[in-house]
């Protein structure tokens, strides 16, 4: 059996709104995956950094302010940059649908509006990661020392 | 329950989930109200309403109606560089507004430079950038400050170097502080659990806000330096109860400080205001605006003895706001409007109102006209201005009034309990209130409990058949913004400014009042990051929270 989803969620840049970003993160705990939140305020370099540290399959990333298209495929690139090509990238915010072609194109996968109902961001990472990871992860002591740090 | 459908079947009363009659501040709404409701309450209406412009301020602080004295027409708005900017109010005058509220990028609010590497992307997003003086200049050009009614931004963190930034300009139009008014948010202590522009330790926020209001209350006691703000709060997941009681604490504290400076409450409460908000409920909206008030008049009475009628008669702004909604934008029109309505109804002294388009990008031209329209269509058309107060003495308006006061009173006790509202910040209660709140709404509006006609009500399968024009910001103006920053630089006295900066250091550390140097500073060309890197030097940053 693989272990729960693990996900990384981030404020990147200087948005200070992280309402929608911490009831995402209470809802997919709910929906039974384990989250970790960086905090107001992470260049798309700490957000990587964190991503590997933690160890998620998943990057869900905040972002308010309008700088979504400078910023998202920034922290797209330092993922790559370590590696973490496979980790899923999703973006929720205030996005006009217009972006999405362009975002999509830089390696975003999946973007959500204010509003959605969290059990729909859950259902399209648990449909991505079912179909690229399953990967039994064993190391049991090592993610409850996380489990205890991230609460 | 129906979702997604036109219309729920029919059904008789006892089968409608009593959930919809639950207000999101708080109280259920009865299917009638009569002379008994107030008196289930204890509502003695000479005392607990009273007359307009006397104690307890129940029905407004003002004698006359709004058609003879109005609430001023703000607007708050600033995107890209300055010159956009400019272009925007130029029009905002000609379409009759009076208050220009700047809205300022988050690199201004933080205080990075355009060239800070946490300013990447952020450049003229979300407000104009403003790096200096330089760039005040441009954004008012042939805007006379004393044109306006009233002037301002928000500059929570670095509420001193807006200041600044005002009486550097006003300078620099050849005015005196009297000839103009300028109205600062300067409330950090909220950023801390709701808005996110915090960057120093909280007491130094605290200090530095108190700072601009003891300025004022000395040297510009007509002008505007603090609104206490409920707005963030309510929309970060507060609700407008526990929102209006954590503002309150939030005012407590800012007085307490300025108290302790040996001003006389009378010295300063006048210039303190609120900005109330409650955007989910129009008569919650409207009693939301008079239970604060009877309850800002008895804690300045009774708690701090003010004797100054001015100082008992809250003031308020409010931002007209429905639940707007991405899709179908036009109807967010009508939302907008009944959300300023109630604002006007309930009395307040200055209002803007969302344009339909904010939650898709920065409001476009013609969505900024609509809502300035708005404003004038409920001051001139109808009768909604000829009378004071005109939903007081309604069976229902008083009996939800005397309930909100209830819980907002109660939800200001416990924070009293805990030792005030930095305790309430550190010690997690506002952020975890604001959390389960905004968890809370969500699961409703999941739920189909607060229904949004056009999202999960009356949907049209046709979808987008109306495009609204996006307002985008061009990426060149971070290049621009850069640019200019380094002419700035170039073309400065650096001793001066070396010297203003040091002077900045030397009354931060030493616990005396930093807004005469930062004027100095400001005058100097010393850029907004430049000042509030000497903040950080002297104060420390702030760090942030990894809880959810």
């Amino acid at each position: 059996m693989p272990g729960p989803i693990r996900v990384l969620i981030a404020k990147v840049g200087l948005d200070g709104h992280d309402v929608g970003a911490r009831v995402v993160a209470r809802g997919l705990v709910d929906e039974g995956m384990e989250v970790i939140y960086t905090g107001l305020r992470r260049t798309p370099e700490q957000i990587s950094a964190a991503a590997e540290q933690e160890d998620v399959q998943v990057v869900g990333v905040s972002i308010l302010s309008g700088a979504h298209l400078v910023l998202l495929p920034r922290v797209r690139e330092a993922l790559n940059e370590r590696g973490l090509e496979q980790v899923m990238l999703v973006a929720g915010g205030i996005i006009p649908d217009s972006d999405i072609p362009t975002l999509e194109a830089s390696g975003i996968d999946a973007i959500f509006h204010p509003g959605t109902p969290v059990p729909e961001i859950a259902a399209a990472i648990k449909k991505r990661i079912g179909l690229t990871h399953d990967i039994d992860r064993t190391d049991r002591n090592h993610r409850n020392d996380r489990e205890e740090r991230s609460r | 329950m129906t979702r997604g459908g036109d219309q729920p079947g029919p059904r008789d009363a006892a089968e409608v989930d009593l959930d919809f009659f639950i207000l999101d501040s708080g109280p259920t709404v009865e299917p009638l109200y009569t002379p008994d409701s107030l008196r289930s309450r204890g509502i003695d209406p000479e005392r607990d309403i009273g007359v307009p412009a006397a104690y307890p301020y129940t029905r407004g602080i003002d004698k006359t109606p709004p058609r003879a004295h109005q609430p001023l027409i703000k607007f708050y708005t600033g995107h890209a560089g300055p010159e956009e900017t400019n272009d925007r109010y130029r029009k905002l005058v000609g379409w009759g507004v009076e208050q220009i509220q700047m809205a300022t990028d988050l690199p201004s609010q933080i205080g990075f430079d355009p060239d800070h590497l946490m300013a990447t992307g952020e450049v003229g997003r979300a407000g104009v950038s403003i790096a200096s003086l330089a760039d005040m200049e441009v954004a008012f050009e042939g805007i006379p400050l004393n044109q306006l009614s009233r002037v301002g931004m928000l500059f929570n963190c670095d509420g001193p170097v807006g200041l600044a930034l005002f009486v550097a300009l006003g300078e620099k139009q050849g005015l005196r502080v009297e000839d103009y008014i300028v109205d600062l948010q300067n409330d950090p202590l909220k950023e801390y659990v709701a808005r996110g522009t915090q960057f120093l330790p909280i007491r130094s926020a605290l200090r530095l806000a108190c700072d601009v209001v003891e300025w004022c209350a000395r040297k510009a006691p007509h002008w505007y330096p603090l609104d206490v703000c409920v707005n963030h709060l309510n929309a970060a997941g507060a609700g407008s109860t526990y929102g209006t009681a954590f503002a309150l604490s939030n005012a407590e504290a800012y007085i307490e400080e300025l108290l302790s400076r040996g001003l006389t409450i009378d010295e300063f409460a006048p210039m303190l205001m609120m900005f109330l908000d409650e955007r989910d409920d129009f008569f919650s909206a409207v009693a939301n605006i008079r239970a604060t008030r009877r309850i800002w008049a008895d804690l300045m009475k009774h708690r701090y003895r003010a004797t100054d009628p001015r100082s008992m008669a809250l003031q308020i702004t409010a931002y007209g706001h429905g639940r707007e909604t991405r899709r179908e934008p036009l109807n967010n029109i009508a939302r907008i409007a009944f959300g300023t309505l109630a604002y006007y109804l309930g009395g307040v002294q200055t209002l803007y109102d969302a344009s339909f388009d904010e939650v898709l990008s920065v409001p476009s031209d013609d969505a900024a006209r609509v809502s300035v329209r708005i404003q004038q269509i409920i001051r001139q058309e109808h009768g909604f201005g000829l009378t004071v107060d005109p939903l007081g003495g309604s069976y229902f308006v008083e009996s939800l009034t005397t309930d909100l006061e209830r819980g907002i009173r109660k939800a200001l006790a416990e924070v009293e309990e805990m030792g005030g509202a930095i305790s309430a910040i550190e010690n997690g209660h506002m952020r975890r209130v604001i959390g389960e709140g905004a968890v809370r709404r969500q699961k409703r509006f999941e739920a189909g409990l607060r229904p949004m006609v056009g999202v999960d009500r009356n949907v049209d399968n046709n979808e987008g058949a109306i495009a609204i024009p996006l307002n985008r910001v061009d990426p060149a103006v971070e290049e621009r913004q850069k640019e200019r920053l380094r002419q700035v630089r170039a073309g400065r006295d650096g001793a001066h400014v070396r010297k203003s900066l040091a002077a900045v250091l030397e009354a931060a550390r030493a616990g005396s009042n930093v807004v005469d140097p930062c004027i100095d500073a400001v005058r100097a060309y010393a850029t907004v990051g430049e000042i509030c890197d000497v903040f950080r030097e002297a104060f420390g940053e702030w760090q942030p929270s990894t809880e959810f």
